[in-house]
């Protein structure tokens, strides 16, 4: 398109022009995707949280008395087939026999002789995916030799339903905010145009194309997306490691280090900003650009 | 040039603006479009930059029917086209330099043309030496020369000036349709939409009257009976007889 360095330079003092607008288009802009990038961060923590508490949800499968050591390699490969079964360990009686006694003391367990041992041979399993608990339980039990399960499905699913809901919460919470910040941006765009429907009338008169009009709003949308992408990106970084800092003194809790995701954070503000900005002034543009002669006026 | 073919025109809300014009335009013509207030004279030149579309009948411009253009042709169309506004319609905080400049970068011109287009424009309307000033600095007659050479920067085959001289006093309407006179000598078409009785009489061109829709007169048409090109209109219409039925009450028609 020729002229389009002077449109570009247009879109720029369009921004500077309407500064009071542009200002608080930012202004909203960032708000909004600080607390999308704030609701994403805590979903990201809560997830992280989720894993690890998972990790180390370990689930035991007791195996029946009369299980050989042979057949109880055999119930550990079984198990390992099972789908969503991250590991199995074998945790044999004598191990087992041991830890207790450790736990609990020599002199409760003086009198049992370890050839006598009640405990049973177990496999301490670790699931991928815990919403999946029961099914996965099911499927264990279906194995020969299995005496019975520990139901931990109460901790898992508890997990698993905070994680969702913290998901579901996020989703809709971003959602709002962007649908938001298109309204601001179009709004700011639409006073942009109105102070400025001289000079598209004008233009229009004189056969600018409609790409051609357009093009300056859609650049001063752009650049107010853009603009509120960086500070936004400042601002999460100071209140992300603000916020882990004063959670780490109240609970030990490892959060996700900020180098870890403030790129990616930083890539999705301004891929964000930048479309809300051209969409934004996309839809305030149609309006006037239908228009013609006086109408552009309001005449 | 500009072909009307039986066009009627009739608004969403009832108006019949126009019905069954028929006219032909030529190439190179100088026509005034006389009639009173809501007579239909808008209606015709937006008709003609094709802001709105008749309802029934064909509008040919430059050999191309206007009923056939796509959407996207019509900026092209209007680039054929220089408009000058009654209320000039220049941008304030820009200088006179940059108003007529304006309309080349709406067009994506570059800008070393711009730059040794603009002077020689602001000097034919004569203000070169006024290219740094804001138009509020300047007359009302200033102002609407600035506004004809933005009309003309792009070198239309045609200027259509709607009551180019209806915010300017009689001495500088008077500049304003011979400096119309002197680029219509040059070739470019103008049509011209005027209350101003004596400037029309004063001319001499041709004169088409518009009355509730209808045309009531074109002068156009006597040129074949040898009487004086665009003299007649008043004649040809009796009940047209002086200047206070066609000129509206809300504009002096004692220009003289």
């Amino acid at each position: 398109m020729r002229g389009f360095g002077y449109l570009v330079k247009e879109g720029f003092k369009n921004v500077w022009s309407n500064r009071i607008m542009s200002i608080a288009s930012v202004g909203v802009l960032i708000s909004c995707l600080i607390l999308t990038g704030a609701a994403f961060l805590l979903s990201l923590n809560v997830q992280a949280v989720v894993d690890s508490v998972g990790q180390s949800n370990e689930t035991t499968v007791y195996l029946k008395d009369d299980v050989s050591n042979l057949e109880a390699v055999y119930i550990g490969k079984d198990i390992k087939k099972v789908s969503n079964i991250v590991s199995a360990e074998f945790y044999s009686k004598e191990d087992a026999f041991k830890q207790y006694k450790k736990e609990l003391g020599d002199e409760l367990f003086e009198r049992i002789q370890e050839d006598k041992n009640p405990l049973p041979d177990a496999y301490i399993v670790v699931m991928e995916d815990l919403s999946q608990y029961d099914e996965t339980v099911a499927q264990i039990k279906k194995i020969d030799g299995i005496d019975r399960v520990s139901n931990r499905s109460d901790i898992a699913r508890r997990l698993t339903e905070i994680s969702n809901l913290i998901n579901l919460i996020s989703f809709w919470v971003v959602l709002a905010l962007m649908i938001i910040s298109l309204f601001i941006i179009a709004n700011t765009i639409r006073a942009t145009m109105y102070s400025r429907r001289y000079e598209i009338s004008i233009m229009k008169s004189v056969g600018a194309t409609n790409a051609f009009v357009r093009m300056p709003f859609l650049v001063e949308g752009m650049v107010i997306g853009l603009a509120s992408a960086i500070i936004a990106t400042g601002g999460i970084a100071l209140l992300y490691e603000g916020v882990m800092a004063a959670v780490h003194q109240l609970v030990p809790f490892t959060a996700i280090p900020l180098q870890n995701v403030i790129l990616y954070v930083a890539a999705t503000f301004v891929v964000a900003g930048v479309l809300i900005g051209f969409f934004g002034s996309f839809i305030s543009i149609r309006k006037y650009l239908r228009k013609e002669g006086n109408e552009i006026l309001g005449w | 040039m500009i072909d009307f073919i039986d066009v009627s025109k009739t608004y969403p809300n009832g108006t019949h603006a126009l019905y069954d014009v028929t006219l032909n335009i030529e190439k190179g013509e100088f026509v005034f479009i006389v009639g009173a207030s809501g007579a239909g004279k808008s209606t015709f030149l937006k008709l003609i930059m094709h802001e709105e579309s008749p309802t029934s009948g064909e509008i040919i411009i430059n050999n191309k029917k206007t009923s056939k253009l796509k959407r996207r042709q019509i900026p092209y169309l209007r680039r054929h086209m220089g408009i000058v506004f009654q209320d000039f319609r220049l941008i304030d905080k820009m200088n006179v330099f940059d108003n007529v400049a304006f309309a080349m970068r709406a067009v994506g011109e570059n800008a070393s043309t711009i730059k040794n287009r603009v002077p020689y424009v602001l000097d034919l309307v004569g203000l070169k030496d006024k290219m740094k000033d804001k138009p509020s600095e300047l007359s009302g007659g200033e102002q609407q020369r600035v506004s004809l050479a933005r009309a003309l920067v792009n070198n239309p085959e045609i200027i259509i000036a709607d009551e180019p001289t209806g915010n300017v006093d009689p001495e500088m309407s008077h500049e304003i349709i011979e400096l119309l006179n002197e680029i219509n000598a040059r070739g470019t078409t103008v049509l011209v939409v005027t209350h101003e009785h004596d400037l029309v009489r004063e001319f001499g061109k041709r004169v088409i009257l518009i009355d509730h829709g209808r045309i009531k007169s074109d002068s156009g048409k006597v040129k074949n009976n040898n009487s004086v090109y665009g003299n007649s209109y008043e004649n040809d219409v009796p009940q047209y007889p002086d200047n206070a039925v066609i000129v509206p009450d809300d504009v002096s028609g004692d220009n003289a």
